[in-house]
Formats: structure tokens, C-alpha cells, sequence
């Protein structure tokens, strides 16, 4: 495995120089840029507020920063499956020119991915920062309380990172096996969202706790992601052991079920191609 | 030292009969599928043992399909054996698929240093090789369009310059000789000699058997996947020639 990784470290040139076109690509020929990235959240943010605050009465102050927290991630999770569905075929010419370890072919989408994502994040910041925390929640905390807890989201990116990149491999894998993987993916994500507490927060339901939705949702592994960005930003304090050691042991899961599909389909996978 | 060993070679593919399936497919059709879309298995190399000491040069031959192509591309690593042991050492440099590769909306330089990574170089170097580069492929301001609008022959023609940049150990050649115009042809041909020269080991596909006994000491023969025959160029080329020529008189 250490061999693995030299191997992805020794092509590290190749892969950043991907990645940097992939963004180049992406951002060039508009003015607007990097504010196109953060189009789809805002706006989605904007509507989802418009809707919760008149129709359900939600305050805005707390909800927004709930909603583009829970977008920013979502949208990281849904480009490292979509497009990591497509990751393989993208390197298609590459992999059939050149013998190079697999997963650099994942990791160049999710790099990208990554990238937008921590722009969203940045903004998400500001706007926690702005609003300041939620002290119905978490009466005690001020915005300093928040700029210290900040830097416990390092660690978590460095999770989601490997998440998705996990992810991205497995998925990737898949689509190369089966064509219809993607397709599923898409629809599959549709329904997975709104069982994701993305616009909602799990103690704001009206269901007693015992409920099997309740239920449902506490063993969603998204979950404890999510508290790992939101509990700084929101409420300003450190998240609790707890989600860290959730969030790795997911990451640990899919880590191992990736390294392992790796170990079987790479030496296989260009005849699938 | 470069050197290529490989002992009871086995390479086979394993495909549907009649087309793809999806995951749809495999979920509910599961149980019916065996009958209606067997797997075949396509028996690209079989049992093939073969040593390649440094400084040898070797000519693969043999009609389509006879597994040549197939043969170089497992000793350039893109295809792994499904049987059998591979050894390879030595730094490979390989010639073939050569308009792959491209990122079509970045521009010449941009691909000239994404191949050279890919290949192994770092940013010093490939700063240091890029003028030599873009000299060679004679695209002058071209290398600052997207790649998009290339003709075929201007990839082949970068493809080709950027590749042969390197100073490979082992050489593998998939008959890419024909690249370009006439004059960048002769050119081409300049370089390959050069570079074959200066290659420690060689490995040769080609149909030009009036070439081949120049530029290689060695031949191997293949049929249907297996080593029909091994041994010095001229021997290995008028066998060949008097079985082509028996089943063109049959």
C-alpha cells in the first residue's frame, strides 16, 4: 500500500496539472468565475429560505447558515459521485497510454470538486461569522467563539476529502463495470437528500424521538459530516468526539471498501473501459 | 540494466457476447443471464516465454489480431497478465495510440507538459525540454491554439515529438513510422533511428519486412496469440513470407 501511495506521490505533477486545467477549464470565458460555483448554492439557499421563513415561519438568522452549510456539502458529496462515476473515462486515453496507479483518476475530480467546495465553505463562513452564532442552541456562545472552533473544520475537510474520494473510486469503479450506474446515482441522491438533515436540523421535527424516521436519520453516515461543519460555524463551539470518530470510522468503511475494490479491479479495469 | 522476462504469459479478456449490462440489468436479470449473454473469453496471449537481454532489438510479426499489439502493450504495463510472470526493468518509453492523450481544450504547451509529466518529468525538466519540443513538431504558433483545432497530423506530429523527447531504456514501437507529411516523416524516421540507437532495448510491431532486417537483430513470429517462431530477423522473415505465401497459393 505504501508502494501505492509512492506511486500516486511520484505522478503527483500529472495529476495537479489535471486538476489545474480542469479549474482553469471550468472558470475560463466568464467574467463571473468562481461566482458561477457559488451561483447554484446561493440561490438555492435564497429559495429555501424564502419558502421555510414564509410558508413554515423558520427565522432567518439561524436558517440560512443552516441551509448553505448543509448545500456546500452536499454539493462536494454530489460532484465526487456524479462526476467520479465519469472519472475513469475521462482518464481513458491516459490509461491506455500509460500505466499510472488508478486512483489519481478519481482523485483529479475530487480535487476539483474539493476546490469549489472550499470556496463555498469560505463563503459559508463569512456568513456564520456575519449572523453570528445560534444562541437559542448555544446561549453562551459569541462570535470569538466561533473564530476559535474554526479551525477544528481542518481536520474535517481533511476527512471529507478522503470521503469522497473513497467515493469517487468506488463509484467510478462501478460505472466502469455498469454503464447505468451514473443514472441510478442521480436519482439515488434525490431521495438521500431529503433524508439528510441539508434544510432541516433532526431536533426541529415534529416527531417524538423514538419515531422510526428519527431513527432512520441518526444512522444516516452523512450525519455526523454535517455536525462537523455546522458545529462551529453555528453554534461556535468545537464539535464532540463523537462525530470525529463517526465521521472517521465512515471514512475507515469506505477507505478499506475502495482499497479493496481497487486491489481488484485495477489491473482488470482498461479492458472494461 | 534493461531487461524483459516473461514466463508463461497468459493475457485474457473476458467480454459479454451480445452487449454491455447495466446494473439494472444485473440486479433483476441476474438469474436469466448466463443463458441469454454468455461471458467468452477471448484468448489474447497464451503461454508466452520470452527473455529480452539489454541491447537487443526484436521484431514482432505476424497477420491481424495475432496478438503483437496486444504483446507490447503488456510489456508497457497498460495491460497486465492473467496468467504467467512479467518482469521489466528499465525506464519505458513507449510509441503508440499516439493521438490519445489530449486534453483538446488546452493549448499545445499545456499538453506538451501534461505528456511529459505523465511520463515522468518534472516541472525543471520538462522547462528545460519544452523549447526542444515545440522546435521539433514545427507547430510555431499553433502551440498556443487549443488542440481542438489540430488536424490529426499536428497531434500525431506533438504526440510524437514529445514522446521521443526522453531517453528511454526499453523502446517499444507500434508501426508509427507513417507520422505526418513526407518531410516530417523523414524526420521522424531521423529520430527513431537515433532513438533506437540510443535505446538499450527495442521492441518493434511492423508489417515492413523489408525494414525490419535493418533496424533489428531478432524476430518473433506470433499466431493466434502464441509465439509461432523466435530467432534471428532473416530466418523468422522468410518463414513467415513462404507461410504467407503457401496460403495465398492454397
Amino acid at each position: 500500500m505504501y508502494a501505492y501511495l509512492g506511486a500516486i506521490w511520484n505522478c503527483r505533477f500529472f495529476w495537479l496539472s489535471l486538476v489545474r486545467m480542469d479549474l482553469r477549464s471550468r472558470y475560463r470565458g466568464s467574467m463571473l468565475g468562481i461566482f458561477w460555483s457559488l451561483l447554484h448554492p446561493i440561490a438555492m439557499t435564497a429559495i429555501l429560505c424564502v419558502v421555510f421563513s414564509c410558508v413554515f415561519g423558520q427565522d432567518l438568522r439561524t436558517y440560512a447558515p443552516l441551509v448553505f452549510t448543509g448545500l456546500t456539502f452536499w454539493g462536494f458529496l454530489g460532484a465526487a459521485l456524479v462526476q467520479g462515476c465519469n472519472c475513469f473515462f475521462l482518464g481513458e486515453p491516459y490509461i491506455r497510454q500509460h500505466p499510472a496507479p488508478m486512483a489519481i483518476y478519481p482523485l483529479r475530480t475530487v480535487l476539483g470538486a474539493a476546490f469549489h467546495s472550499s470556496i463555498a465553505l469560505g463563503l459559508a463562513i463569512i456568513i456564520g461569522l456575519l449572523v453570528g452564532p445560534d444562541t437559542q442552541s448555544n446561549p453562551s456562545a459569541t462570535r470569538w467563539h466561533q473564530l476559535l472552533a474554526l479551525p477544528s473544520l481542518l481536520p474535517t475537510c481533511l476527512l471529507i476529502l478522503l470521503f469522497g474520494w473513497s467515493l469517487s473510486i468506488l463509484f467510478g469503479l462501478l460505472n466502469v463495470r455498469f454503464r447505468d450506474t451514473r443514472y441510478l446515482v442521480e436519482i439515488g441522491l434525490q431521495g438521500l437528500f431529503y433524508l439528510t438533515p441539508i434544510m432541516y436540523r433532526i431536533d426541529a421535527l415534529p416527531f417524538k424521538d423514538k419515531h422510526r424516521l428519527i431513527l432512520l436519520l441518526q444512522c444516516n453516515p452523512l450525519v455526523p459530516f454535517l455536525d462537523l461543519i455546522r458545529d462551529p460555524i453555528l453554534l461556535g463551539h468545537i464539535p464532540s468526539w463523537t462525530s470525529y470518530a463517526l465521521a472517521a470510522t465512515v471514512v475507515l468503511v469506505l477507505g478499506t471498501a475502495a482499497m479493496a475494490a481497487l486491489w481488484i479491479e485495477e489491473r482488470q479495469l482498461i479492458f472494461h473501459l | 540494466m534493461a531487461r524483459i522476462e516473461l514466463e508463461h504469459v497468459d493475457l485474457t479478456f473476458r467480454v459479454r457476447r451480445e452487449r454491455r449490462i447495466g446494473l439494472k440489468d444485473f440486479l433483476v436479470k441476474r438469474l436469466f443471464l448466463q443463458s441469454q449473454n454468455p461471458i467468452m473469453e477471448v484468448r489474447a496471449l497464451q503461454d508466452i516465454n520470452l527473455r529480452i537481454d539489454q541491447g537487443e532489438r526484436v521484431a514482432f510479426i505476424g497477420h491481424n489480431g495475432a496478438g503483437k499489439s496486444t504483446m507490447l502493450k503488456l510489456l508497457a504495463g497498460i495491460y497486465q497478465p492473467t496468467g504467467g510472470r512479467r518482469i521489466v526493468e528499465g525506464r519505458v518509453s513507449s510509441l503508440f495510440d499516439l493521438a490519445l492523450g489530449f486534453e483538446i481544450e488546452a493549448n499545445g504547451w499545456e499538453n506538451i507538459a501534461y505528456r511529459s509529466y505523465l511520463q515522468g518529468e518534472t516541472p525543471t525538466s520538462v522547462r528545460a525540454k519544452k523549447q526542444a519540443i515545440a522546435e521539433f513538431s514545427e507547430l510555431g504558433d499553433f502551440l498556443n491554439m487549443p488542440v481542438r483545432y489540430y488536424s490529426s497530423g499536428m497531434m500525431v506530429r506533438l504526440a510524437f515529438s514529445i514522446a521521443t523527447a526522453i531517453e528511454p531504456e526499453i523502446l517499444l514501437v507500434d508501426e508509427v513510422l507513417s507520422v505526418g507529411d513526407l518531410a516530417f516523416q523523414q524526420k521522424a524516421r531521423e529520430r527513431m533511428r537515433e532513438m533506437m540507437a540510443k535505446a538499450h532495448l527495442l521492441v518493434v510491431v511492423s508489417h515492413d519486412l523489408d525494414a525490419l532486417p535493418y533496424i533489428c537483430n531478432r524476430a518473433v513470429w506470433m499466431d493466434h496469440g502464441r509465439i509461432r517462431m523466435m530467432g534471428t530477423c532473416a530466418e523468422v522473415i522468410a518463414a513467415y513470407r513462404s507461410s504467407v505465401g503457401q496460403a495465398a497459393a492454397a
